[in-house]
Parts: C-alpha cells; structure tokens; sequence
C-alpha cells in the first residue's frame, strides 16, 4: 500500500488509474499504452496522407485516389506491400544495430507519446521534470538515427552519419534554449503545468514569437523535415541512412517519418500553443489533435515549397540565427516578459 | 584527409539518365569527378552508314529524346547541303517556330530538374512538367507526335501548320509570358536557392573558350556566341535574334540563361508567326531514290537547345559514307570535373543539373 502511493506520488498517475489495487493499476496503464499507441499510429498514418495529399495538390497532381476512399487506404497498401517482400540486411553491415536502430526509434517516440499530456488526465505519467525527460528522449533519437547510418555499412549512408552528427551542433542548442524559457515563463518543468499556465495567461506563442519561430525552424531539423532533410537527402545521397534498409524496416522507417511529424506537432501545440485549451464546444483531446493537424499541414507546405540546405550552411545558420535568436528570446523572457506581461 | 571515393551511378535519382560519376571526396569536398559514359551507347553514326538518306532521321531524334526535333533538323539540313536543296521561305519560318517551341520543351525541363536535383520534393519539377505539356501540345497540333516528331522533310516538312495553330501557339505563349516571371519570382525570392546556385561550378570566360562548353553554359560564362546569331541559319537574322549572356559562370547564370532564352524563344516565336509568309510548307515525299547528293562533304552546325551541334557528313549516292556528329552534351559533360573541384557533394548534383545533360545525345 505504501509503496502504490509512493509510486502514485512519483508518478502523479492520473486519478482513473489511482485505484486501491496495484494489479488493477498495471492493467490500466497496460490498456492506457495500447490505446494511446494504437490511436498515435492511427494519426501518424492519417499525417501520412495528408501530407501526401497536400503535397499533390502543390504540384498539380492527385495524390493517391484508388486504394480506398481518397485514397485513404493507400499507405496501408504501401505497408503490406513492404511487408511482403524479402527483408534484405546487408554483408557488411552490423546486423544487431542495423536490426535494432528502428525499432528503438519507434520505441522512444511512443516513449514521448505516452509522457505528453493530452487531456487533464490523459497523461501515463504525469512526471514533475515531464519536459526535461521528454527533450533529453528526443535528443536520443539524431543517435539511433547515426547508428542505424553508421551500421548499414554504406557509404552514401557513411555520409549521413556525419552529417547527422554535424547537424546536431547547430540545433540541439536553440531547442533547449527555448525550452528553458517555455519552463521560465510557465514556472514549471511538468507539461500538464506548461498547459495549464496558458489557461491563465495568454498562449506562449504570443509570449514568446521569436521563441516559437526558432522552435519550429530547429523541431524541422529535429525530424529529419525539409528543408533540412540532409540525412535523407534523396537527390544526393540516394536515401541516407534508409539507402540499404528494406521491406519491413523501410515500413517503419516511412512511418516514422510521418509520426515523428505529428509528435513534433503535438510538442510545439503543447509548448506554445495551450494544448488541450480551448472552447469548450469540442472534448480537450479533440483540440490538441486540430492544433497538431495544423501545425503538421504548415510542416507539411514547408516541404512542399522549400529547397534543400546544404550541411555548411545549416550549421551557419543555426549558429549565426538560431542560436543568438534563441538567446535573445531567453533574454527578453527574463527581463520583459516574466516581470512585466506576467 | 583520408579520400573516400563514391560511386554515384549509373543508378542514382538525380544522374538524368545513366551516367556513372566516380566521386572522391575529402570529407565534404570533391577533389575530383571522373564520367564514365557509355551506357546508352547505340553506335548512331556507324548505323548511318548503312541506311538511306530519309531513314536516318528516326535515328537522330533519339539521341536528344528531350529534344528530338532539333536533331532531326540539324541531320534533315546536312542532308540538304549536301542536295543542294533550298528550303521555301514558309517551311524556314515553320522549322523556327517549332524548333523554338523544342527549345522552350527543353528548357522548361531542365528548369524542372534542376529544381528536384537541388534537393526540392518534385514541386517545381512538376509546374514546369505541366508548362512542358502545354507546349508539347502545340507540338502534337503541328506535327500528330509528342515525342518523337519524324517530320522534317528535305526542302521542307512533312505537312504545313494547321489551320489555327497560330492562334493556339499565341495563346499559350501570352499565358508562358506570365508564367515564367512567376517561377523567377519563386525561385530567386527563396535565399536557399540562390545560396545553392550562386558562386557554385564557376567557369570563368577563359576556360569555357578552353573548355569547349556551348550553348547556355558557354552564354552564362560572358561568351555571347549563339549559332543562330553567328552563323544565322534560316530566318533568325530576319526575326532580329539576339543572344543572351550573363557574366558569372556559375550556377545561378546558367539557370538564369535558360529563363532568358524561354523568353527569348517566346518572343521569336510570336514575331514568327505575325510574318508568317503564305507558300508551300511541304518538302519532298520520302522515296525510295532521293536525289544524288552534288557536295561530297558537308558541315553543318546548329543551336541546339543543350549546345551547339556540328554534323559533318560525307556523302555517297544513296546514303552516307561518313556521318560524325559533335555532341553538345558531350563535350559540356567534359567540363564536369573542372566545376565540381572543390565544391561540396551536394552541389554536384546543382552543377549536373545546370550542364544540363542528356545522356543519348552524350553517348551516341
């Protein structure tokens, strides 16, 4: 008994799964893991269309139209087609991290997706450094996708390795550097309490702009979008890391692609754009899958429109704007927002 | 600096066709590019040999299947060199409007492709791909082909224009005349474009004279040499031709050349079609017996829209003894090596794309 209520405690277990009995506590959190898996996979694979879709409509073009309704089904017949071929790992590649990057990579983004809050509640773990352990989680991520480069044994995918490593330097700081302000201006690292200070205060998106504009230029860089898909770069280096990975791992990899767009939309909706608030005509959870809908649709024109950056010039770009813009906004969170607008 | 040698090709997304390029890189710096070519070899010139005069054009439009007509003229006027044949007037002013409509094909695609090989998701590969059909559609009107076309004829062509082709062709240039400022606009108003085009692959205007580049390569380079001005060919001195150049050398001019030479070509084509003259179109039927040639040898060059070809046949009764060509594409190829030292990888794929390329035309 002590010990479920420390761990109640620890946790901050939302009250529907608070029961008095431990066995019913794991099985709720069990169901709670599937569902929320199930409906994330869902969503990315909705994501999955929609920027297909989009993308289309950008070129004149239809998108898919035969496989289901719109076209809807057709990812799912990409998926079993995948499915369906010979799983190919190369000679000298190293099997075990070759095998493994992928799975791991969808295993931490369900990680994340499970620690976001989506409703009150609506959380697995309602964790008080909830935003520090979700940033150090997705910094994880540029590692297994350098594993799963440097594993492959490739050399286009030798190239994607550096690159991933190179590209590190110029993002990875402007994130945490905004998220320090985010926490700053909340008062709080837990991501159910960065919410629920919006509701009393304006979205932070209107607090904090150059904040947001840095955040989402480097949550691109984050998730491999364009313009700075460098490590996927398919007009130079074939596919990157994903040259020498097929059928099954190719599946995942696309998925991945599409959901690690939609975790990204759901974070910038957390942090800037007051999650599950709004009015209250449609259920809290409702409006944080609009706002990451939105949000996916602006990523989504962004590869659309948008070039490729070449590796020399991100790293330029992210220490000669990003990171003093970042700073900047870090100041002006201290010295103006937090005493005056607050 | 350990050197990593890369092997890009011939199955690559972005090699326009299959061209094998062996890379060596240090680090992210090429030092050095090295072609190899020949995949598409088909041995034109020695088939030549053994054809009538009036079966090898099929032959020619395959080399450039980007475009097929401007081959097909420049090999239809080596033959009538070659004849003696004169061409009617109508038929010139005909040949220079549909050869300007291939040009603006050709350009158009190479705009495209351009655009994807520097990294976009096929976005303006595709606007440019729907403005392409629109001119091939005009193109079809003329000729009942889309690709390959098979209708020059000595003296002439094989029908004359149909009855409102002219108001077809005026509309759809009007409607090019907006669009192409649009895709300038686009292009140019995005920094990471021209971050990636401008001061990449320079060839200054001395070594494009050593290098032998022509066509817009050489124009984008200071060199304001265009065949259609230099040797005016048909009726371009009539229609008041001019070159355009730029001076840079890089990236940025050559794509900036094509754009021009849209314009350009859309202007010569209106001016052609208001002078118009009335006579007839059609040249000779194709027979069995063409006429026995009166030059032994001929030379003809012609502005193709990748460069400047030159055919220089040497002419028995009944079909060529010799027939050499000088491949623009291939010789631009050659320049390769010298613009991508010392750039990074990526840019490669830029300066392949702005050589712009074919790879029939290259190997032959």
């Amino acid at each position: 008994m002590n010990l479920q209520n420390d761990l109640a405690n620890l946790l901050n277990i939302p009250y529907w799964m608070s029961s008095t009995n431990i066995i019913h506590n794991i099985v709720g959190i069990i169901i709670y893991i599937i569902v929320i898996s199930i409906a994330f996979s869902i969503f990315g694979y909705m994501v999955g269309w929609l920027e297909r879709k989009l993308i289309a409509r950008a070129q004149y073009r239809h998108g898919p139209t035969y496989v289901g309704m719109w076209g809807l089904l057709q990812n799912m017949a990409d998926l079993i087609k995948l499915l369906s071929k010979e799983d190919v790992i190369p000679e000298n590649a190293d099997r075990m991290l070759f095998a493994a990057s992928l799975p791991l990579l969808l295993a931490l983004s369900i990680f994340i997706v499970l620690l976001l809050p989506y409703s009150p509640g609506l959380q697995a773990a309602n964790l008080g450094f909830g935003l520090l352990i979700v940033f150090t989680i997705i910094s994880f991520m540029p590692l297994l996708l350098f594993t799963a480069a440097f594993s492959s044994g490739n050399k286009f995918a030798d190239i994607s390795a550096q690159r991933s490593v190179l590209i590190l330097l110029s993002y990875e700081l402007p994130i945490l550097l905004v998220v320090v302000s985010v926490a700053a201006l909340s008062g709080s690292y837990n991501l159910a309490g960065i919410v629920a200070s919006q509701s009393s205060s304006h979205y932070f998106a209107l607090l904090l702009p150059i904040g947001l504009v840095v955040f989402f230029i480097a949550m691109l860089a984050e998730f491999e979008r364009p313009p700075f898909d460098l490590r996927e770069a398919d007009s130079e280096l074939i596919a990157g890391w994903l040259t020498d990975v097929s059928a099954p791992y190719y599946a995942l990899a696309l998925f991945l692609d599409y959901a690690r767009m939609f975790l990204g939309s759901i974070i910038i909706s957390i942090l800037f754009f007051g999650g599950w608030l709004g009015p209250s005509i449609l259920p809290p959870f409702a409006w944080i899958i609009i706002k990451a809908l939105i949000i996916s649709v602006f990523i989504i024109i962004v590869r659309a429109t948008t070039f490729r950056m070449r590796i020399d010039r991100v790293l330029r770009f992210g220490w000669v704007w990003l990171i003093p813009l970042s700073l900047l906004n870090l100041i002006i969170t201290y010295i103006v927002i937090i005493p005056f607008v607050k | 600096m350990t050197v990593t040698r890369i092997n890009v090709g011939p199955v690559h997304p972005s090699t326009h066709g299959v061209i094998r390029l062996v890379v060596d890189l240090e680090g992210d710096t090429i030092v050095n590019v090295e072609p190899h070519i020949g995949f598409l070899h088909r041995g034109v010139e020695k088939l030549a040999e053994s054809r009538m005069y009036m079966q090898i054009p099929p032959y020619m439009e395959k080399l450039d299947y980007v475009a097929p007509m401007s081959y097909n003229e420049a090999y239809v006027a080596t033959v009538e060199t070659a004849m003696g044949i004169q061409v009617s007037e109508r038929s010139q002013y005909i040949r220079v409007i549909l050869l300007e409509l291939q040009r603006i094909a050709s350009h158009l695609l190479s705009l495209g492709t351009l655009c994807n090989d520097i990294g976009q998701t096929f976005t303006a590969f595709m606007w440019a791909f729907k403005d392409r059909d629109i001119v091939l559609d005009l193109l079809q009107e003329a000729t009942g082909s889309r690709m390959f076309y098979v209708n020059m004829r000595l003296g002439g062509l094989r029908e004359d224009l149909p009855a409102d082709f002219s108001e077809h062709t005026l509309n759809t240039m009007d409607y090019l005349e907006k669009r192409i400022p649009e895709y300038v606009a686009y292009l140019e108003k995005n920094p990471i474009f021209t971050e990636r085009m401008k001061g990449i692959g320079v060839i200054t205007r001395d070594e494009a004279k050593q290098l032998g580049v022509t066509g817009p390569v050489l124009r984008a380079s200071g060199v304001n040499y265009d065949v259609r001005r230099s040797n005016a060919y048909y009726v371009y001195s009539k229609l008041h031709f001019t070159p355009k150049s730029l001076q840079d050398g890089d990236n940025f001019s050559r794509y900036k050349v094509r754009i021009l030479e849209i314009q350009e070509s859309v202007r010569l084509v209106k001016s052609a079609l208001k002078a118009l003259p009335e006579g007839n179109a059609k040249g000779m039927q194709v027979k069995l017996r063409s006429p026995n040639p009166v030059n032994r040898i001929s030379v003809v060059n012609r502005e193709l829209p990748k460069g400047e070809c030159m055919m220089y046949m040497v002419a028995d009764p009944q079909k060529p003894y010799r027939l050499s060509i000088r491949s623009p594409s291939f010789i631009n190829l050659a320049a390769i090596n010298h613009m991508a030292k010392g750039e990074r990888f990526a840019d490669l794929f830029g300066i392949l794309g702005t050589l712009d390329i074919i790879m029939g035309c290259v190997d032959r």
